[in-house]
Order: structure tokens, then C-alpha cells, then sequence
């Protein structure tokens, strides 16, 4: 009888060392997986829908537009400051972005239309890729992506690289196509997030040629 | 007999005991390195399996299912235009598990408003991947990667790579 006793109380013994080892572990993981949400779950700015002003790019409106330095295709140091005076159209894209190619052939005719009025537009490519400096190989991929779409959309205004190193001054720049409307006194009269119509933009760049004059 | 018995009980005591013992060991490992589990991203959410058991060194398969968020797409792994970036999964070389093969789903039609003639072949909603998976022998806590690049009707996001934390038990 004690033996048997002894027996049992070793039995349930394992048997709650075993129920303990499991639930241990069970909970180890669920407190490892809480903390790697808690980790992932930085804020991040997320466009509701194309159109919406994300709060950063909202704040451009009504202040000068930030100066820039930066590249074209042949190696050509361009800046803003060389379009002063100029209603502009800062458009943001990139090659691998469906809608800015949609939006593409409505610049051209926006440009031919509007130029005559001392309107330019200026595209700055924006791949997203984080390319550092010294990445020979990288740069010269983006630059031939970038060259092809050029050539096959035909586009004839100025084209600039590496507009992600502007995502701090243009208010993240997480949205293709980003078009910043500026006026003829540096100063932006409208931001728009995604592609509308060729008649928003026409309407927009009226505003930017009325509101400096 | 009953030293018979006897032996068994201890015998069970001391593998109850390396049981217990080695959670622990384990658990001190994890330590250095937090499990990433459940990671959300703005477009597209890792769902599950968060835990895998596999026969080691045998290329065994693993579906791995993901949602995108409402109202976006992102592209399929072949879309038709060469300038769309395509979704890839891929682990991470010196994980201790290797990923023998990927199958995509083939995705769907979807034309943007704006640009009627133009069939993009998309990933929208939920979708899975179903893939084949070489596991070494032990615990592997593998932060695969997916890339992506997301889009909704009318504008982009620029190309992300998420986190796919599996914990894969080679046994």
C-alpha cells in the first residue's frame, strides 16, 4: 500500500514537471512574440488612398519649397535654385510605379501646354532603394532603369536621381507619384499625393502660374 | 520487480528533469535572440505557421500564408511588365534551414482605372506560398524575408522587405 502510494506521488510528479516544462515554454514564446510586435509596430506613415495629403507632405503647403542639389542622367548637378522665378511642378516617381507611368504622357502635354508660360516641369526620380554612396553598381542600375523609362515615355523635361535623399525635406516621399506645385516665388501652392486626372494637374498649375504673378 | 520498477521512476525523474532543463537552455539562448513573431507591416501582415516541426535533412513542404490590406495589391511573382517589382521569398543562408523550392500563386487580373488597357497580374487580399523546406537537425529561429512592392488604384509604395519569423524544428 505505501509502495504503491510512492509510486502514484513519483507519477504525478513527472507528470506535473512535464505540465510545468510545457507551460514554461508555451509562455516564453508568448511573451517573445508580444515583444516582437511590440518592436515591428513603429509608426509608419501609410497613405489612406491616393489623393490624401499625409500630414508631413501637407505641411510644404503655403512655405518655400525646399532647396535641392541633385544629378541628372548625364551627371549634371542641377538645383532649384536654377528654376527661380519659374511656376514648377516637382514631380516625384519612380520606374517601377504603375500610375506614374500613367501619369507620365499627361505631364509631357501638360509641359507643351503650359510651357509657354514659363511653367516647367521638373521629375525627380524616387526608387526607394537606399542606395548608399558607394555603390557603383547599384547607381549604375538605377540609372539605366531610370534612362530606359526616360526614353521609352518620351519625356522631355528635366529628369533628377536620387530623390530619396529629399524624403526628409518633402515629408517622406512614401507615396508614387508625389507632384508639388510651386509658384513663381518659390513658394508651394499645392501638394497631391497619387495620380487624379489631367485636368486636376491643369488646375494646379494654373493656381501655381496665378498665384506668384 | 520492483527494482525494475524502481529504475523505470528514476529513469522518467531524470528525462522529466533534461526535459525541463533544456526548455530552460533554450529559453537563455532566446534570449539573445527575440523571436519575431506576428509582425505586422502597414501592407501586407505575415499570418502564420509560427512554429514548424520538420524531419531533418529532408525537403519538406511549408505554406506560409499572408494578408495585404484592404484596398491594396501587390505585384504577383511574375508580373507581366519587366519595370514591376516582383514578390520573393527567400531565407536567409546561414539560418540552418534552406529553401529547396517556391511555388507563387499565380495572381490576378487587375486593371487600374486610369489605364484600362493595361492587365497587371496581382496578389490582393490573403495568399499563400507554398514552399519546400531543408531543416537541419534542432531549433532554428528563421527571420525569412518577403519582398514586395505595394500599390493601391492610384498610387505606390516604394518596394519593402518584411520579416517572416518561423521557428523550424528539425527533428
Amino acid at each position: 500500500m505505501k509502495r504503491n502510494t510512492i509510486v502514484i506521488g513519483i507519477t504525478l510528479l513527472i507528470l506535473a514537471t512535464f505540465a510545468w516544462a510545457g507551460w514554461a515554454n508555451w509562455e516564453y514564446r508568448k511573451q517573445a512574440a508580444e515583444r516582437a510586435l511590440a518592436a515591428a509596430s513603429h509608426a509608419e506613415l501609410v497613405p489612406a488612398t491616393a489623393g490624401d495629403v499625409s500630414a508631413e507632405a501637407s505641411r510644404l503647403t503655403g512655405n518655400p519649397a525646399p532647396d535641392f542639389t541633385l544629378q541628372d542622367l548625364s551627371g549634371a548637378s542641377v538645383s532649384l535654385t536654377s528654376f527661380k522665378g519659374k511656376p514648377l511642378l516637382i514631380n516625384f516617381w519612380a520606374t517601377w510605379c504603375g500610375p506614374c507611368k500613367i501619369e507620365t504622357p499627361w505631364l509631357i502635354e501638360l509641359q507643351n501646354e503650359y510651357g509657354p508660360k514659363g511653367f516647367q516641369i521638373i521629375g525627380i526620380s524616387t526608387e526607394g532603394n537606399d542606395l548608399k554612396p558607394d555603390d557603383k553598381d547599384g547607381w549604375a542600375h538605377d540609372k539605366a532603369a531610370i534612362a530606359k523609362f526616360v526614353k521609352e515615355q518620351r519625356m522631355q523635361y528635366p529628369v533628377l536621381i536620387n530623390g530619396d535623399s529629399l524624403v526628409g525635406k518633402y515629408g517622406g516621399l512614401d507615396v508614387m507619384p508625389t507632384s508639388v506645385y510651386v509658384d513663381r516665388n518659390g513658394k508651394v501652392v499645392a501638394v497631391q499625393l497619387g495620380i487624379s486626372s489631367k485636368e486636376d494637374m491643369a488646375a494646379h498649375i494654373e493656381k501655381a502660374i496665378a498665384s506668384g504673378s | 520487480m520492483d527494482l525494475a520498477r524502481i529504475r523505470l521512476i528514476c529513469a522518467a525523474i531524470c528525462a522529466s528533469l533534461a526535459l525541463s532543463g533544456s526548455a530552460s537552455c533554450a529559453q537563455d539562448g532566446l534570449m539573445e535572440k527575440p523571436h519575431k513573431s506576428l509582425l505586422r507591416t502597414e501592407a501586407v501582415e505575415y499570418l502564420y505557421p509560427e512554429q514548424v516541426t520538420l524531419p531533418a535533412g529532408k525537403s519538406s513542404p511549408v505554406t506560409l500564408h499572408f494578408r495585404i490590406q484592404p484596398n491594396l495589391h501587390i505585384n504577383s511573382h511574375t508580373p507581366r511588365e519587366q519595370y514591376l517589382i516582383p514578390t520573393v521569398f527567400s531565407i536567409p543562408e546561414s539560418s540552418g534551414v534552406r529553401l529547396a523550392d517556391a511555388t507563387y500563386p499565380a495572381g490576378a487580373d487587375f486593371t487600374l482605372p486610369a489605364d484600362p488597357n493595361e492587365k497587371l497580374l496581382v496578389y490582393s487580399g490573403d495568399f499563400a506560398i507554398e514552399t519546400k523546406i531543408v531543416a537541419t537537425p534542432g531549433d532554428h529561429l528563421v527571420e525569412a524575408k518577403l519582398r514586395y512592392q505595394a500599390c493601391d488604384q492610384n498610387a505606390c509604395m516604394p518596394p519593402k522587405t518584411i520579416t517572416v519569423p518561423i521557428d523550424v524544428i528539425g527533428k
